[in-house]
C-alpha cells in the first residue's frame, strides 16, 4: 500500500509525539487517502505503525465522522444541513441529492461516480446552502438546479478521489485559497 | 477602529512570509521576546482581552493561573475546531491570513514559556491546514520558529493538527484526547487543562482568535486596544451574519457594536418581503434574542441582559420564511448527532427533546408536552457531564420561552400550519453513517 519513503515518513509522524497513538488518526487518514476509505489491510499496518489493535482503531474510526470503514464512490460530497444552510434550503439541496443519484444518503449512486453525505458547519454560512468535496473543495450557493448540474459532471468525471495524494502529502502540500 | 484580524483579507491571495513581513507582519515580536513574561502578562490581564471562542472568561487571568514553576513541557494549543453552526470567523483568518496565526501562537507561547503549539484543525477545513503547514514552514526557515528564538533561549515548535470531524472535539478537554488519539471524550474537570493537560503536561487552552490579539495588545498597548471596543467593550470582534440576509458574510468592528448595525448595515438587513422574527446572536448553542433586542451591543456583558449570550458573534437571522419550532428541531438534529454519546442524559435526552419537538410540528402533541418538554431540559441541563447538552438546550429553553404561543398554536391547530411545513426527510435522519 505505501511506498518504503512513505511508511518512513509515517513512522517519523508517528514517533514525534509523546505516544505512539497520537500518530492514530494521521496514518488512518493516509490509508484513506490512498484506498478511499479504512480496510483492513490498512488497520494491519496502522497497527504496525502505532501498536493500536484493530479494536481500538475501530473505536476511532467509528466515533471520527471523517473516517470511513466502507467504501464509497469515486467523490464523497457533504451537504451541510446544519442551521444555516437549513434556513437556506439545505432539505431542498438534500432531497434533490436523493433523487439524482437514485440512493438513499450514504449509499455509493449506481454509477459509483459519488457517495452523498449530510453534513455538519461547514464553516460556508455565508454562501449557503454548501457543501464540500471530498474534504477539499467548497460548493457554495446551492438550489436545485446547481446541485443536479454538479452531481452530473460528478458523474462525468473519471476519479477525483485520490486528488488529495498520499499520506505522505497529507498537510505537506499548499493549498491556501483565493481571498477575492 | 484598526482592522487587526483582517488586515490582510483584501489581499487576492494569502501573504506569504515576505509579503507579510513587508507589510508589518512578525514586527510586533520585536516588542515581545527577550522582555519580562510577568510584565507582558500583567499588560494582557489588564487590556482586558476575553476568549473570543464563546466563553469570554478574561485570557490574561487564565493564564496567570499557569504555575511559575509548571514543569516543562507546556503545551499551548489553538483551538480551531471551528463546528459551531453559524460561526465562520476563524475559517476566514486560517485560510486568507495564516502568518497571523503563526505571529500569535509565538507571542502567546513566549509569555507562556510553551515548548510546543499544537494548531488543532477541524478535518473539513484540510485546505486551510495545508496553507497554514506551509506558512509554519517559512516561518521555521526565517528563524521565528526553532532552536533558541531570537537568542532568547526559549525554543517553539509548532505542530498542525489536523483532526477528523466531531463537533465535541472543540471542547477543550475532548481536543485534548482527540490530539492524543483517543476518542473525543470530554475529561473530568479537575484537573484543568493548564495544570494537567496534554500527556499530563500544562496545557493552555485557546480559540485561535483570542491567540490572534496577543500580539498585537502588546506591542500597541493597552490604550489602543481598549479604544478599538465601543459602548464599554475593548478590542475588535469578527461578527458573522448567515441566514435570509442580503449581504451574510463576515465584518471585524467594533466589540460592542450593536446588533442592528451589525444585521442592517453590514450585512444589509433581511432579503426584500422578510421579516425578522428573532436571531441567534452567536452560534447555534445561544439563546434567541428577538427583533426588540437589536439595539443591545453585542459584548460579553450585552446579550446576557435578555438571558443570552454572546457565544461566537455569530449571528444567524430567522425570518418568517421557516417556523420558529422547525428551526430548533434542526438545531437538535445537529446536537443530537454530535453527542459523544458519553453521558446518558445526553446521549438519550437530547434525542427525547428533538422528539417532543417533533411531535408539535406533527399533530400529536398536547398540553402535558410543553411540560414534559421543560421537564425534560431541567433534568438534563445540569446533569451532563461537560457543556455541550446545557449548551444545546440553551435555543430550546430560551424559544420555548420567547415563542411559548406558537406552541400553543401548534396544538390548537393539531401541527404546523407554516407554509414551509414538509415533513422531515427519514432517508437523512436514519442513514448519516458510511
Amino acid at each position: 500500500m505505501f511506498t518504503p519513503d512513505e511508511l518512513t515518513h509515517l513512522k517519523q509522524h508517528v514517533n514525534h509525539y509523546p505516544e505512539p497513538r497520537a500518530g492514530a488518526i494521521y496514518c488512518l487518514y493516509a490509508v484513506q487517502d490512498k484506498v478511499g476509505h479504512i480496510n483492513d489491510k490498512g488497520i494491519e499496518i496502522v497497527t504496525e505503525l502505532t501498536g493500536l489493535s484493530k479494536t481500538q482503531q475501530e473505536e476511532l474510526i467509528s466515533f471520527y465522522t471523517l473516517l470511513r470503514r466502507r467504501p464509497i464512490g469515486r467523490n464523497v460530497l457533504r451537504i451541510c444541513d446544519s442551521i444555516s444552510c437549513h434556513v437556506m434550503g439545505s432539505k431542498a439541496i438534500l432531497d434533490a441529492a436523493i433523487k439524482q443519484t437514485g440512493v438513499p444518503i450514504g449509499e455509493i449512486s449506481k454509477d459509483g461516480s459519488v457517495t452523498v453525505l449530510p453534513s455538519i458547519c461547514l464553516g460556508l454560512c455565508n454562501k449557503a446552502p454548501a457543501a464540500l468535496l471530498n474534504e477539499m473543495d467548497e460548493v457554495e450557493n446551492l438550489n436545485v438546479h446547481s446541485i443536479n448540474e454538479y452531481l452530473n459532471k460528478l458523474s462525468e468525471k473519471p476519479h477525483d478521489l485520490n486528488n488529495k495524494g498520499s499520506g505522505s502529502n497529507i498537510i505537506a502540500t499548499s493549498g491556501r485559497e483565493n481571498n477575492s | 477602529m484598526d482592522k487587526i484580524l483582517s488586515r490582510n483579507f483584501h489581499h487576492p491571495h494569502p501573504l506569504n512570509i515576505d509579503e507579510y513581513q513587508q507589510a508589518g507582519g512578525y514586527r510586533s515580536l520585536d516588542s515581545i521576546i527577550g522582555q519580562p513574561r510577568k510584565e507582558l502578562l500583567a499588560t494582557l490581564k489588564n487590556s482586558g482581552l476575553r476568549g473570543c471562542g464563546g466563553a469570554g472568561f478574561s485570557t490574561g487571568l487564565k493564564w496567570s493561573f499557569k504555575a511559575p514553576d509548571a514543569p516543562h513541557p507546556v503545551y499551548l494549543v489553538v483551538n480551531l475546531d471551528e463546528a459551531e453552526p453559524g460561526s465562520f470567523k476563524d475559517r476566514q483568518v486560517l485560510y486568507r491570513d495564516p502568518h497571523t496565526i503563526i505571529e500569535g501562537v509565538i507571542a502567546s507561547s513566549y509569555i507562556l514559556e510553551a515548548d510546543k503549539a499544537f494548531i488543532f484543525i477541524r478535518g473539513e477545513y484540510r485546505k486551510g491546514a495545508q496553507g497554514l503547514e506551509a506558512a509554519v514552514n517559512e516561518a521555521k526557515a526565517a528563524g521565528l520558529l526553532g532552536y533558541n528564538i531570537r537568542n532568547s533561549g526559549w525554543n517553539l515548535e509548532i505542530d498542525v493538527h489536523l483532526s477528523a470531524g466531531r463537533y465535541i472535539c472543540g471542547e477543550e478537554t475532548a481536543l485534548l484526547n482527540a490530539i492524543e488519539g483517543y476518542r473525543a471524550n470530554p475529561r473530568a474537570k479537575p484537573p484543568f487543562p493548564i495544570a494537567k493537560g496534554l500527556w499530563g503536561s500544562p496545557t493552555i487552552v485557546n480559540n485561535v482568535e483570542t491567540i490572534c490579539h496577543v500580539p498585537f495588545i502588546l506591542h500597541k498597548g493597552i490604550e489602543w486596544f481598549q479604544n478599538q471596543g465601543t459602548n464599554g467593550a475593548y478590542g475588535s470582534h469578527i461578527f458573522q451574519v448567515s441566514g435570509p440576509v442580503k449581504n451574510p458574510g463576515f465584518f471585524e468592528l467594533p466589540l460592542g457594536t450593536t446588533a442592528r448595525e451589525i444585521i442592517y448595515e453590514h450585512a444589509g438587513g433581511l432579503l426584500e418581503g422578510r421579516e425578522l422574527i428573532g436571531f441567534l446572536p452567536g452560534g447555534a448553542s445561544t439563546q434567541f434574542m428577538l427583533p426588540k433586542d437589536l439595539d443591545i451591543p453585542m459584548h460579553w456583558d450585552g446579550p446576557p441582559t435578555v438571558g443570552a449570550r454572546l457565544g461566537t458573534g455569530g449571528i444567524i437571522v430567522m425570518d418568517d420564511s421557516l417556523c420558529p419550532i422547525d428551526f430548533m428541531i434542526n438545531l437538535m438534529q445537529f446536537f443530537t448527532r454530535e453527542s459523544c454519546g458519553f453521558c446518558t442524559p445526553c446521549r438519550d435526552g437530547l434525542p427525547f427533546v428533538k422528539y417532543q419537538l417533533e411531535k408539535f410540528e406533527t399533530g400529536e402533541a398536547d398540553m402535558t408536552d410543553i411540560d414534559t418538554l421543560r421537564e425534560l431540559c431541567d433534568i438534563i441541563y445540569p446533569n451532563t457531564f461537560c457543556a455541550f447538552a446545557p449548551g444545546a438546550l440553551m435555543p430550546i429553553k430560551s424559544g420555548m420561552d420567547k415563542f411559548e404561543t406558537l406552541f400553543h398554536q401548534h396544538i390548537d391547530n393539531h401541527g404546523c400550519t407554516h407554509p414551509s411545513h414538509t415533513p422531515s426527510t427519514d432517508a437523512i435522519n436514519n442513514k448519516v453513517d458510511c
